[in-house]
């Protein structure tokens, strides 16, 4: 369902300096499947997700996801496409920590100006999914790490998306908090989403639920 | 133009601006300051402007004066008759007044003669004749409350001393104090008959200082202003009209110069704006982007950036404005007041009459306003524009 | 030279539409001349990111251009207050030789702006954007008009003096004025009530045949036909005086504004009729400026068409 056609991308830092992110690479992933990425910093594999978020635009070559090229749409398109499609799970889960739980969640779904009942309706089901919903009034900073990891993947779940997007989402958690991530991601799984993980963490290698490992070098994929 | 207001992008927006506390505090106190200062400035020329024209319409159409070698000078009373003469004028009268320059205060006193058994050209006057009694055998005078104050200041309580031009002295009793229609005008004048007016500035018998005409029909005071030059070339015949239009003209000068150093003001304003706007903390670059990431499009950040600038600047408008109203019309506006208001010697302690303008606040908000907005176009766009992959690693 | 502290803030607000106007120019020509979507060169993703900045200008402009153009009336207004014999705006418009022209190429102007938008609007529903070049080759055309209109607006305002006698709008509209408006005068009137009308049902007959050309042209002639019936006709209803031929003094406090309310109505019906003709859009979307267009040149209509008759019934006979 997700197709990279011959993806090169070149970034332009400035006039003379040019960095190669990716080199010709090609990829499907299939609905459903759990997909890791597995290299170092600077390897391509953030790249690669932003071309499947269509938060970037590839040098050449193709993105088609269900069969729609998303990779040359203009902006407020691939917006649109990505507010449907991907849950963006960060690094540091960037939450704003002066808003609440629930402002926070909602944020996706700000520009869309949602009728209000609906919107509660959405919210209220997700925070109890995620089991946050007796904080849903607290600030972000003043939740534990195991609660704002939960905020962060609430927030990527509450617009329903098919593909869950997840960058370094390990990077800084503990071990307990990490294994429990991971958990959630086999339940998502279960649920039917699409799910691409860019990691080094080795929590992620060999795991049962996951389809396929895929090494990203130097801007090429090394299966 | 048929979107709904968005309140969640307003919330945000508003939540936006209370999280970078101290740059918004920074842009709404110097802006407030700003309108603030613009808004008193012109609540004030104004009503000054209200006060002087309604002190115009008391004033007759028409003053005749004679001018000798470009300087003023005394008029025969004589003219009188012929300018009764002309068609259309319905009253003329000779009129005595001058400065006296009072050396221990160091102020000018506006002394006006009047005659009881004339018919006064102003309203006032008729009031102050008929109330006292200046033939009596001792010379007296009415005076305004600030002239009362500077003599009592020097002790002089009952009567005055003037100094006449020969060297000697002139006593004249203090009958009572006045107040004027207008403040403004009232404030540094002394009132007493033609005769000791004439005694205290050496004025003969058959001349004055100039002529005032009533005119019936207010359409014709040009034709008749012409036709008294024409009897008298040698004279400078000033219309009230002439009057209002040239304190118009003095006052958007004046206020001319404050827009000046104003819009000085508000150039830097925009710089430091800009400046502020544009070096974007890593913080807000990274807020756009994950922004981005998660489905906002580049249209909708410029939307909250917009309303961002509009809370901010119309909030600080609208606090300008509030405070310059408490200033000005509660306050008496102190210190600014007298910037506008010097040109008598004597502080008029005059109040200044509520006038609500509603040009007034349109034009101040158009001096700030959109000018504030327009100084965040670019870093707007800069920001909503940024390559959120780039910003989120 | 005038340099009253309205006009110092219009020519504040003049530079400053005119340096962002140059930026949305420079952008504008950049775009016409590169823009390809379906590149993926650096150079084009720039463009995407600078045709956003180049809307963000011109909605700006459009959006202060709104209100300013009612405080420039005002402004108008007071300056008549210290021109000798300018008792309305009318007075000052025609102190100077630019005063017209300059009132005409703003309201063009206002219409240029408000179609950009629309065509902006549209442009960006689609994903390939088919209006983009189209719509910055628009700006490039209204750049000029635009450039020419704040030119002239500064010219026209250091150039009244004020010692000069200008005429009052009763010699200036009426039949025995030298200009080119007295020509207007000697159209009679049931000839210009018929012209008029029949314009009306025009548009309200290619409304119902979805003609949108037509629809759109018959707008357009019934701008003119409208001010100059105004002028002539209805005015003086408004003003329950035959000589009294202003349309500037309609916008005083004496005739409660209704000016205001009159050429809103004007702008907004034959705007969207404008829009209509020359607008690709989907059925809603031209479906709802058809309907726009109808309700409020009808409601225009209606106005003015009252005021005769309430003259009529109020004082059984006509002016």
């Amino acid at each position: 369902m997700i197709e990279l056609k011959n993806i090169t991308k070149i970034y332009e830092v400035n006039k003379n300096n040019k960095v190669t992110a990716l080199q010709n690479i090609n990829l499907t992933i299939k609905e459903g499947e759990l997909i890791v990425l597995k290299g170092a910093s600077g390897s391509g594999k953030s790249t690669i997700l932003s071309l499947i978020a269509a938060l970037s635009k590839p040098t050449s070559g193709e993105v088609i996801v269900d069969d729609k090229q998303i990779s040359k749409l203009p902006d407020n398109f691939a917006s649109i496409y990505r507010r449907d499609n991907i849950g963006f799970i960060f690094q540091k889960y960037n939450l704003i920590p002066t808003l609440s739980v629930e402002e926070n969640i909602l944020l996706p779904l700000v520009p869309l100006n949602p009728v209000a009942d609906e919107l509660q309706e959405k919210l209220i089901s997700v925070m109890k999914k995620f089991n946050i919903l007796h904080k849903k009034d607290s600030l972000v900073r003043n939740l534990s790490g195991g609660e704002q990891q939960r905020v962060a993947i609430a927030r990527s779940y509450v617009n329903n998306p098919k593909i869950i997007i997840a960058d370094e989402p390990t990077a800084n958690l503990d071990e307990t908090l990490s294994a429990h991530f991971i958990e959630i991601l086999r339940e998502l799984k279960s649920l039917g989403k699409t799910i691409v993980v860019a990691t080094h963490d080795p929590l992620f290698f060999d795991l049962d639920f996951v389809d396929t490992e895929i090494e990203v070098h130097n801007g090429s994929l090394v299966v | 133009m048929k979107n709904k207001i968005n309140i969640y992008l307003i919330e945000y927006a508003v939540n936006a601006i209370l999280r970078q506390k101290y740059k918004s505090i920074f842009i709404i106190i110097v802006f407030t300051l700003l309108t603030f200062l613009l808004t008193s400035i012109f609540f004030i020329t104004n009503s000054i402007r209200y006060e002087l024209d309604s002190t115009v319409e008391a004033l007759p159409e028409i003053v005749v004066q004679k001018i000798k070698a470009g300087r003023h000078y005394d008029i025969d009373v004589d003219d009188i008759d012929n300018i009764l003469a002309i068609a259309g004028v319905s009253d003329a009268v000779a009129r005595v007044w001058g400065y006296y320059y009072f050396e221990n205060a160091g102020v000018n006193f506006s002394v006006v003669g009047v005659d009881s058994f004339e018919e006064q050209y102003k309203g006032s006057l008729t009031n102050i004749v008929d109330k006292f009694d200046l033939n009596s055998e001792n010379s007296s005078m009415v005076v305004g409350v600030g002239v009362k104050e500077t003599m009592t200041r020097n002790y002089y309580k009952s009567y005055f001393n003037f100094i006449k031009p020969d060297g000697r002295l002139e006593k004249v009793d203090i009958a009572g104090v006045f107040d004027g229609d207008t403040q403004l005008e009232s404030n540094d004048m002394i009132v007493m008959s033609k005769k000791t007016a004439r005694e205290i500035f050496d004025i003969p018998q058959n001349k004055a200082t100039d002529i005032v005409v009533k005119v019936a029909n207010q359409e014709e005071v040009q034709t008749i202003a012409s036709k008294i030059k024409l009897l008298y070339p040698d004279t400078r015949i000033v219309t009230s009209q002439d009057l209002k239009i040239s304190y118009q003209n003095i006052f958007d000068y004046k206020s001319g110069i404050f827009l000046a150093l104003f819009i000085i003001s508000l150039f830097t304003f925009f710089i430091i704006i800009y400046d502020k706007s544009s070096g974007l903390s890593s913080e807000e670059k990274r807020e756009i982007g994950i922004l981005k990431a998660i489905g906002w499009k580049v249209d909708d950040v410029l939307k909250e950036k917009f309303y961002e600038s509009f809370i901010i600047s119309f909030f600080s408008y609208t606090l300008g404005i509030t405070l310059s109203f408490a200033y000005v019309y509660l306050l008496q506006a102190p210190i600014l007041q007298n910037i506008f208001v010097g040109y008598s010697q004597l502080k008029t302690s005059f109040e200044l009459p509520f006038v609500f303008d509603f040009q007034t606040l349109f034009l101040v908000f158009f001096l700030s306003v959109p000018i504030y907005i327009a100084a965040t176009i670019i870093p707007s766009w800069k920001v909503a524009t940024l390559e959120a992959d780039e910003v989120i690693r | 030279m005038i340099l009253t502290p309205e006009v110092l803030a219009i020519f504040i607000l003049n530079t400053i539409f005119g340096f962002f106007a140059v930026i949305a120019f420079v952008l504008s020509v950049k775009i016409y001349l590169n823009w390809n979507l379906d590149s993926t060169s650096n150079s084009q993703y720039r463009l995407e990111k600078q045709s956003f900045l180049t809307a963000t200008i011109i909605k700006y402009i459009f959006i202060i251009k709104v209100p300013l153009f009612l405080f420039f009336i005002f402004t108008l207004d007071k300056i008549s207050n210290v021109l000798v014999g300018a008792m309305c705006g009318a007075g000052v418009v025609d102190a100077t030789e630019y005063g017209t022209y300059l009132f005409i190429l703003k309201v063009i102007n206002l219409y240029i702006f408000a179609y950009w938008i629309v065509l902006h609007n549209e442009d960006i529903k689609h994903e390939n954007q088919p209006y983009t070049k189209l719509k910055f080759g628009v700006f490039i055309l209204a750049f000029f008009l635009f450039i020419t209109e704040l030119i002239l607006e500064g010219v026209m305002f250091s150039s009244i003096e004020i010692d000069k006698m200008v005429s009052c709008c009763g010699t200036l509209y009426s039949n025995s004025s030298t200009s080119y408006i007295s020509d207007i005068f000697a159209i009679e009137t049931p000839v210009l009530l018929t012209l008029f009308y029949g314009n009306f049902l025009l548009i309200v007959l290619f409304y119902f045949l979805k003609q949108k050309y037509l629809f759109a042209i018959s707008n357009i002639t019934f701008i003119i036909i409208s001010i100059i019936s105004l002028i002539v006709f209805f005015g003086t209803y408004i003003y329950e005086l035959p000589s009294h031929h202003c349309p500037f003094c309609l916008l005083q406090s004496d005739y409660h504004y209704v000016g205001y309310l009159i050429y809103t109505f004007l702008f907004v019906g034959t705007f969207y009729g404008i829009v209509t003709g020359f607008i690709e859009s989907s059925k809603k979307y031209i479906l709802k400026t058809y309907h726009m267009s109808i309700i409020f040149n009808l409601l225009y209509v209606i106005l003015l068409t009252l005021y005769v008759i309430v003259f009529y019934i109020r004082n059984g006979v006509f002016l």
